[in-house]
């Protein structure tokens, strides 16, 4: 009955969207009767919907449908800030409801982003600061890319895009929904629409009547919207301004609800054990064993699913029983057929690839080989990197229940849909027939954009007869078994003139390619029937801002058969790395200050050289250090935001330890700076661990690092203070969440070189070793 | 068994030797108390026995018999929230908030020890993983709660 009421009244919504809606781009995101609510798997059907985006509650309060996964980087309470402050409602006014899984909800920034292009060249403002006309490649290839991503609608929550995606959407969302509540009042009261203001989401007409958008809604959504205005920037109450986090008080009470946290009528627990050995599988099992053991039901063999291990699993009344018998099961083993993985012939295999291979070229300015014909010297290096693991504090778990041939999830997850389509081939239903809740993520950091999990959860639940299963791995599996970040090897070289000054810069790396093995796994109908160029492994090397006169990055992409992913920031995280220690050591060559000699690079990028002041300004770069202590600074750009770092850095009992990180971000218009501050801080803590500890080795077919104690990462009284400066920017808003994280390991690389003399090329850091 | 969860007693029926992690989040579905590595290294399963923090993945039930146990759902109540909770939202301390309820309790074990505690003792006492980095936070808001600290990591922000 209510279904009915508020379709209709959507259906007359959309019908006046199209009078007042010329020529924004965003129109076609906002969702009409052909999209409409209910949107998650137990929609609330109260209230009147205005787009696929808003709905208007009784009582005035603003629901937001929310396609986004809040894993800590503040996406509910940013996205929500864009809807109040259209809507003219007070923040707390806005509750949040979880989108479905309609292509309006789709992450157009994130695939647009995803474009192999020199950022200089997307930059739609030329150095002097002038509107300019950017180049056709790059036009087009927006153009094609966002209308296929509009068309394909997939949502994922990633390569901080979030509030860059949601910026125009949302804010036209919500400002049409409120030009029809003023029409509405307009209308209903017989008084002109210009005479009406709103306060606290409550119409008012100097001559007394007032009403609130509860008591307006259901006229409203059927009132044609007319011309659709954004709000003036002076006008603005919330963004940029600092609000209370929404999900914050549930996580200081115990009462958030992340994966683990779910609890269903008679839910059973599956812990799980894979093969040791990646791509190993399990020959016989001793099912007995763990039948045996107290609270166990069953167990449950998995196959090799979304790229994971084959493995199995122990279905009891809790998880402990489950897990104590799935370790006491004797299994046999074995290896992959192609023999048992070792990383470190790994990355002998890389260094021979870069000594055979050219790779893709991502970038090439000027002539690089006429650069090094003249040139008096060379100035090389090579580079590496190890493989990482994400390591979220959450561990992998997914909840789902199979019953009447329809599949409940309930999972923490970066990617709804994906992990709604591959429950839907497990268990051979329609992924009509499958529904998801997304909880909170305990972490995500690019681990829960695989569904692996989610797979295996569906596939136990289907031998439970209808009971709800909650399917966790223990730290010891996460560890072993994650999508790492690849292992790398780069090789950077310069050639200088008789004067010393650099002509020509080439770098070129190697490495497992990432996308490509992701699109196989996660959206198998969409990968690419060759192998295609991976952009994530390149990016950092090929987008320098730096004005050398001749420039050539290429990438060898390799497959050496380890799972391999998105790890927070991608590419950037070890190429940064590689590209801002070169840099310092040319400045090194060249005997000039690194921020000097940066500077003098930086003609044509305006934008990094200010937030590269802004950085050193504050650090105190030229001011004294006391003794023991040296500086080191890095600059890099990913995800549309420029960050530079200073670090300051001593070494106790011979180990570095870092004091203070000063951060600078051009992120755009920022929506929430203390949200840009809480990802710097996050950033550098994560950046850090990785820097100084972290490692992933395997041999045959083993990850060697089984759990924290073998995994370290950075605690409290490690912890540097952190400081964050905006520079401020009336751009597009760009990312927050993973900028921070690549200029950390080279701008402490940089400052251990000014301690010790010592130029450290590998990571994980270590004076010792180095 | 018989076990004093949060000033109540509650009845539960276990394996002696199941750690009271499993015990509160599987038998008693009290789920504020995480799990994140089942060896004591991470401190997300942190709860207070008899006014310590203790990692509860590693303690068994049969060691907490006749013992005061106090969770995060009863570390303040709604209406009177703990100094810490209140000083958590000030600072705006968590992201994920996946390790928050036991970095709370390992704060409060600290602060009923210690009530004005120094940089040291903070670092002393707060040795559980934040995954999101939210440790310059953590510290401020102990020292807010302690009543030590009148402006917070927020005010370092500047545009």
């Amino acid at each position: 009955m209510k279904r009915r009421a508020w379709l209709f009244s959507a259906a007359g919504a959309a019908g006046a969207l199209l009078v007042g809606w010329g020529m924004l781009p965003a129109r076609s995101r906002l969702g009409s009767a052909a999209h409409p609510w209910p949107a998650g798997a137990e929609p609330d059907l109260t209230g009147v919907v205005f787009n696929g985006w808003i709905k208007i509650r009784a009582d005035g309060g603003v629901v937001l449908a929310m396609p986004r996964s809040e894993m800590g980087q503040g996406v509910h309470t940013a996205l929500a800030m864009l809807v109040a402050e259209e809507l003219d409602v007070p923040l707390a006014r806005v509750s949040l409801e979880q989108a479905g899984s309609d292509a309006i909800y789709g992450n157009v920034a994130m695939l647009v982003g995803s474009l192999p292009f020199h950022p200089l060249e997307v930059d739609d403002y030329s150095a002097e600061g002038a509107p300019r006309v950017r180049p056709a490649k790059v036009r087009l290839g927006e153009w094609m890319v966002g209308k296929l991503a509009r068309e394909l609608g997939i949502n994922a929550t990633g390569a901080s895009s979030s509030v860059a995606d949601a910026w125009e959407v949302l804010r036209v969302a919500a400002a049409t929904a409120r030009a029809s509540l003023l029409g509405a009042a307009s209308l209903d009261w017989k008084l002109p629409v210009d005479e009406l203001s709103v306060s606290k989401g409550v119409i008012s007409h100097p001559s007394g009547p007032s009403a609130h958008y509860g008591e307006l809604a259901k006229y409203a959504a059927a009132t044609p919207p007319g011309e659709v205005k954004l709000k003036n920037r002076k006008d603005w109450r919330l963004i940029g301004r600092n609000a209370p986090r929404s999900d914050l008080p549930a996580k200081v009470d115990g009462s958030a609800v992340f994966g683990l946290d779910v609890r269903l009528p008679g839910m059973l627990y599956a812990a799980i054990r894979l093969c040791p050995m990646l791509g190993g599988s399990a020959g016989a099992i001793r099912t007995d064993v763990a039948l045996a053991a107290p609270g166990v039901e069953r167990l449950v063999r998995l196959p090799a699913y979304a790229g994971s291990t084959a493995g199995f699993a122990v279905v009891g009344k809790t998880w402990w029983q489950s897990q104590q018998a799935a370790l006491a099961v004797p299994v046999d083993w074995q290896q992959r057929p192609a023999g048992g993985l070792d990383s470190a012939q790994i990355g002998k295999a890389l260094e021979a690839a870069l000594d055979r291979e050219e790779g893709h070229t991502f970038y090439e300015k000027g002539d690089v080989a006429k650069a090094e014909a003249p040139a008096s010297r060379k100035v090389e290096a090579q580079y590496s990197a190890p493989y990482l693991a994400h390591a979220t504090l959450e561990p992998m778990n997914c909840t789902a229940q199979v019953k009447d041939g329809k599949v409940r999830l309930w999972a923490p997850t970066q990617v709804p849909q994906m992990a709604v389509a591959v429950a839907a081939r497990v268990a051979r239903v329609a992924p009509e027939d499958v529904h998801i809740t997304v909880t909170l993520l305990g972490g995500g950091f690019g681990r829960r954009l695989e569904v692996d999990c989610v797979a295996q959860a569906v596939r136990v639940a289907m031998e439970c007869g209808g009971r709800p299963v909650q399917l966790i791995w223990s730290r010891e599996e996460d560890t072993m078994h994650d999508f790492y970040r690849p292992m790398q090897r780069a090789r950077l070289s310069a050639s200088l003139d008789a004067k010393g000054k650099v002509g020509g810069l080439q770098i070129r790396s190697a490495g497992d390619a990432i996308t490509p093995r992701w699109m196989e796994r996660n959206l198998p109908a969409l990968a690419a029937p060759v192998e295609t160029p991976d952009k994530s492994a390149a990016e950092g090397l090929f987008d320098l801002p730096y004005g050398f006169a001749s420039q050539r990055m290429s990438h060898v992409a390799t497959r050496s058969g380890v799972p391999v992913g998105y790890w927070r920031s991608v590419g950037h995280s070890h190429n940064a790395f590689f590209s801002e220690s070169f840099v310092d050591e040319l400045a090194v060559d060249a005997k000039q200050d690194p921020l000097a000699f940066r500077r003098s690079l930086l003609e044509e990028a305006p934008r990094h050289l200010a937030v590269l002041d802004l950085a050193a300004a504050k650090a105190g770069w030229s001011t004294g250090l006391s003794p023991g202590r040296a500086r080191g600074l890095a600059l890099h750009e990913s995800f549309g935001s420029i960050v530079a770092q200073v670090v300051e850095v001593s070494l106790q009992n011979g180990v570095p330890r870092v004091h203070r990180v000063v951060c600078a971000i051009d992120c755009g218009t920022v929506v929430h700076p203390g949200i840009v501050a809480q990802q710097m801080e996050g950033s550098v803590v994560f950046a850090l661990s990785a820097a100084l500890y972290g490692r992933i080795d395997i041999e045959e077919g083993v990850v060697r690092q089984k759990n924290f104690p073998q995994y370290p990462m950075l605690g409290l009284a490690e912890t540097p203070v952190v400081e964050t400066y905006l520079v401020p920017s009336e751009r597009v808003p760009s990312g927050a969440g993973e900028p921070g994280v690549p200029p950390l390991a080279p701008a402490l690389a940089n400052a251990l070189f000014s301690l010790t003399g010592k130029r450290l090329r590998s990571l994980p850091l270590s004076l010792s070793e180095g | 068994m018989e076990l004093q969860i949060n000033g109540r007693l509650v009845q539960a029926e276990a394996d002696p030797g199941m750690p009271l992690l499993w015990l509160l989040r599987d038998v008693l579905n009290m789920t504020g108390t995480k799990f994140g590595c089942g060896v004591a290294a991470c401190g997300a399963c942190t709860v207070r026995v008899d006014g310590q923090a203790v990692r509860s993945c590693v303690v068994p039930v049969s060691a907490v018999e006749g013992k005061r146990i106090q969770t995060i759902e009863a570390l303040g109540t709604p209406d009177k929230p703990h100094a810490l909770q209140l000083a958590w939202i000030a600072e705006q301390v968590p992201q994920c908030g996946y390790c928050q309820s036991g970095m709370l309790m390992a704060a409060a074990a600290l602060l009923d020890k210690t009530p004005r505690p120094t940089d040291a003792d903070i670092d002393a006492a707060m040795t559980n993983i934040c995954r999101c980095g939210t440790y310059q936070r953590i510290r401020a808001a102990i020292k807010r709660a302690a009543g030590m600290a009148p402006a917070g990591v927020a005010k370092r922000t500047k545009a």
